[in-house]
Formats: C-alpha cells, sequence, structure tokens
C-alpha cells in the first residue's frame, strides 16, 4: 500500500512538472525591457532633438511596435529577432544623441579658446 | 589585429560566396559598416564597442552560412550594421571629447596665464601706481613748499612793507621834526642874528663915540676911517710906538675891540719929506707897528692887515708944516659890515 502511493506521487509529479514545462513553452512573454527601456533612454537624452539619433529612434519605435505585432501572431521567435533590431537602434540613438553633445561642447570649448586667444593675443 | 581578423573572415565568405547564394543588403551594409569603423578612431578609442560590433557580425556571417534568406540572417546583419556604426560613433564622439578636454586645458591654461598675467600687470599696476602716488606726493610737497616759499616771501615783503611804511613814517616825522627844528632854529639864528646885529650896531655906535672922542672919524665908500696923527703915535723919521701913543692906541683899541668882528686896514702915509721908497717902508712900518699893537691887545690877527702907502695919498698940502703934519698920520679903515648873521 505504501509502495503504491509512492509511485503514485512520483507519476503526479511528473505530470505536475510536463504540464508546466508544456504551459510555459506555449505561453512564454514577449522579453521588450531590454528594447522598452532603450527607447527610453534615448528619449530621456534627446535624440528627439538629434536628427540622425531621432531617424534611430523612430525605428527602434516601430521595430518594437513591429515585434509585439509578430509576438500576438504567435511568430515569437520573429519578434525575438525583431527586438534585436530595436535595441540596436535604440543604442545607436543614444549614442548619436552623446555624440552630439560631445560634438557641440567640444565646438562651444574650441570656440570659447579662440575667442579667449582673439581677446587676449 | 581585428581588421585583420575581419579581412580573413571576409575573404573566406567570399569563397564560399562564390559557390553559394548572394549576401543580403543588410549583411553587405553591416560588413561596409564595420569595416567603416574598424579604419576609423573606433579602433583605438572605442574598442569594446568595436568588439561587440565584430561579434555581432560573426553572428550574422554565421547565420547566412546556415539560412542565407532567413529573417534571423537579415536581423543579426542588421543588428551587426548597428553595432558597427554605434562604435563608429562612439569613436567619433571620443574624439570630440578628446578635442573638447584639450581645448577646455587650452582654455585652462590659457586663462591661468591671463590670470597669472593679470596679476603681474597688477603687480606692475600697483608698483606703478605706488609709484606715481610717490612722484604726485613728491609734486604736492614740491608745490606745497613753493606754495610756503611765495608765502614766505609774502610775509616778508608784507614786514619789509610795514618797515618801509613805518620808517617812511618815521622819517617823514623826522623831516618834519627836522623842518620845524630848523624853521624854529633859522627863526631863532634870524632872531639872534638881527639882536647880534643891533648889538652890534650898537657896539659900533659906542665905539664910533668913543673913537670921535680921541680921533678923527669918517665916513667913506670904503668903510669907516679913523685917523691918528702921526706926531702923536711916532717921532719923525721912527716907526717904534711912542709911549704916549700906547695910551691912545689903547683907547682905539678898546674901542675896536668892541667890534672884532670887523676887518681891519691898519694904513700908514708920510708927507713929501725924503725920498719916496723911504717913506713907503717908512709907512710900511708904522702901520705893522699899530697892528702890531692892536693884534697885541687881542684883536684878531687874521682880520686886521698892514698896508704902507707911503707919500701917495696927501690929505694937506706938503708946502706948509702944518699940511705935512696932517700928512703924517695912520689911518685905521673899519670895514662895512657884511651882510650876514655874524
Amino acid at each position: 500500500m505504501r509502495h503504491i502511493s509512492k509511485i503514485r506521487i512520483m507519476v503526479l509529479a511528473v505530470a505536475v512538472v510536463a504540464i508546466a514545462i508544456a504551459a510555459g513553452c506555449k505561453s512564454a512573454p514577449l522579453r521588450t525591457e531590454a528594447s522598452t527601456s532603450g527607447i527610453r533612454a534615448a528619449e530621456e537624452v534627446g535624440a528627439a532633438k538629434v536628427p540622425q539619433a531621432s531617424l534611430h529612434l523612430q525605428l527602434a519605435r516601430e521595430e518594437l511596435e513591429l515585434a509585439k505585432g509578430l509576438d500576438a501572431k504567435g511568430e515569437k521567435d520573429q519578434a525575438a529577432s525583431m527586438l534585436l533590431r530595436a535595441e540596436a537602434d535604440a543604442e545607436l540613438a543614444i549614442a548619436l544623441s552623446h555624440g552630439d553633445a560631445e560634438r557641440l561642447e567640444a565646438e562651444k570649448a574650441m570656440a570659447q579658446v579662440r575667442q579667449l586667444r582673439k581677446d587676449n593675443p | 589585429m581585428k581588421t585583420k581578423q575581419f579581412l580573413i573572415l571576409v575573404t573566406f565568405v567570399a569563397l564560399f560566396a562564390g559557390c553559394a547564394t548572394a549576401p543580403s543588403t543588410e549583411l553587405i551594409s553591416a560588413r561596409s559598416a564595420y569595416q567603416q569603423a574598424s579604419e576609423g578612431p573606433a579602433g583605438q578609442l572605442a574598442p569594446a564597442e568595436l568588439h561587440k560590433a565584430h561579434e555581432a557580425l560573426v553572428l550574422a556571417e554565421e547565420s547566412f552560412k546556415k539560412d542565407p534568406d532567413s529573417y534571423k540572417t537579415k536581423d543579426l546583419a542588421y543588428v551587426a550594421q548597428r553595432k558597427s556604426e554605434n562604435a563608429g560613433a562612439l569613436g567619433a564622439m571620443a574624439v570630440d571629447k578628446a578635442s573638447k578636454d584639450k581645448a577646455n586645458a587650452d582654455f585652462q591654461k590659457k586663462q591661468t596665464e591671463l590670470v597669472k598675467q593679470g596679476k603681474q600687470d597688477l603687480i606692475d599696476s600697483e608698483k606703478q601706481g605706488k609709484q606715481d602716488l610717490s612722484d604726485s606726493e613728491k609734486r604736492t610737497a614740491a608745490a606745497q613748499a613753493e606754495l610756503d616759499k611765495r608765502a614766505a616771501v609774502q610775509a616778508t615783503k608784507d614786514k619789509a612793507d610795514a618797515d618801509f611804511q613805518r620808517q617812511q613814517a618815521a622819517v617823514q616825522a623826522n623831516k618834519d621834526k627836522a623842518d620845524a627844528d630848523f624853521q624854529k632854529k633859522q627863526t631863532e639864528i634870524v632872531q639872534q642874528g638881527k639882536q647880534d646885529l643891533i648889538d652890534s650896531e650898537k657896539r659900533t655906535a659906542e665905539a664910533l663915540t668913543a673913537l670921535a672922542a680921541i680921533a678923527a672919524v669918517k665916513e667913506e665908500e670904503r668903510g669907516l676911517v679913523v685917523t691918528l696923527s702921526g706926531s702923536v703915535l711916532f717921532r719923525s723919521g721912527k716907526s717904534a710906538l711912542l709911549s704916549s701913543a700906547q695910551v691912545k692906541l689903547d683907547q682905539v683899541a678898546n674901542a675896536l675891540l668892541s667890534v672884532r668882528a670887523r676887518n681891519l686896514i691898519v694904513e700908514g702915509h708920510t708927507d713929501s719929506q725924503g725920498s719916496e721908497s723911504y717913506n713907503q717902508g717908512l709907512s710900511q712900518r708904522r702901520a705893522e707897528a699899530v697892528r702890531d699893537y692892536l693884534v697885541q691887545r687881542g684883536y684878531p690877527s687874521d682880520r686886521i692887515q698892514a698896508r704902507g702907502k707911503g707919500e701917495g695919498n696927501p690929505i694937506a698940502d706938503n708946502a706948509s708944516p702944518e699940511g705935512r703934519a696932517n700928512n703924517r698920520r695912520v689911518e685905521i679903515i673899519i670895514e662895512r659890515m657884511q651882510t650876514s648873521n655874524q
């Protein structure tokens, strides 16, 4: 009696695990955190105000939406691959924004030096 | 090193590509982007990002080998392109940052130099200011000294003017006093002169009265002439005074001494007997004898002269004894008083 009970428990556990695995594979949510946070970061650094960065920010947004659409259609692999595009564009938008700011600051610093030298020959 | 790996990879892929499917546009762009990034500053300034781009490109190439036309290959190539562009952007940003840092450093350096120069200028300016202040103080002191000097000169001048005024006033007072004294003295002198004249005239009158009693007195143009007879005074042919004559002459001398301020001329005269030269000498000696006696009696010697007139000035006829007796005479001429205060 006791032996039968152990077997039943083991079978039940295997069944529960199998059901869980099956359920997890079928309903795994799309991991958009990286792309979403990348887009938010790009927005926060002012990518919308830098023409080239703005383009890539827009691409990242569109790619995120495409990924969500693909996910909704059940094209999970393609959606995940599309998210990689969104992440890459968001990352590039951030770099371009920083680069533009850096360029402006460099130009400003050099202009200051030129002006200083001009004012104090 | 990464570029070399990339080229080997590209060559390897190209060999494969020759007998396989042509790469997608995404992969071509990714390769180009990576090449551009690796040739730029990212290799040195953003090596980590360039490495990520390289790995992404490797994944894309591997995917391309497995499934050239798959969406996965295209997406991986797209990601590789973006990562390459990201590396390039970071490299450029690093360059800009280096430029900015250098510019800021230059700015700081220049600013430091300016501050240093400014401090030096300030020190120089303060030094010059102190020098200017010192010069100004010296000039002010010199000007003050000049002013003091002028004030002292002015004070001296004022004092001299005041002294001059005082002296002038004193001189004027002295002059006025002297004038007053002079006027007073002059008045006194005039008064005294008048009194003296009155006294003199009085004495003269008294003397004339006295002389008239002892001798012949006659007023002539040359003065008052007192005539003494020669026979009374001298023996014949002699020039020594007789003792009786001395009594007579004493009386005459007393009268004359009251008018001793007058000049006297004692003239000796003879008659015409004897030679003229003899008579001249005799008359001279007799005149001198009378003069000497009068001087002896106190009449001033500088006011009395003796002159021998010889026989040249007879007052009577020498033909008769009486006439000759009258011609033998001594005349004492009392000259007229000169107009003076004496």
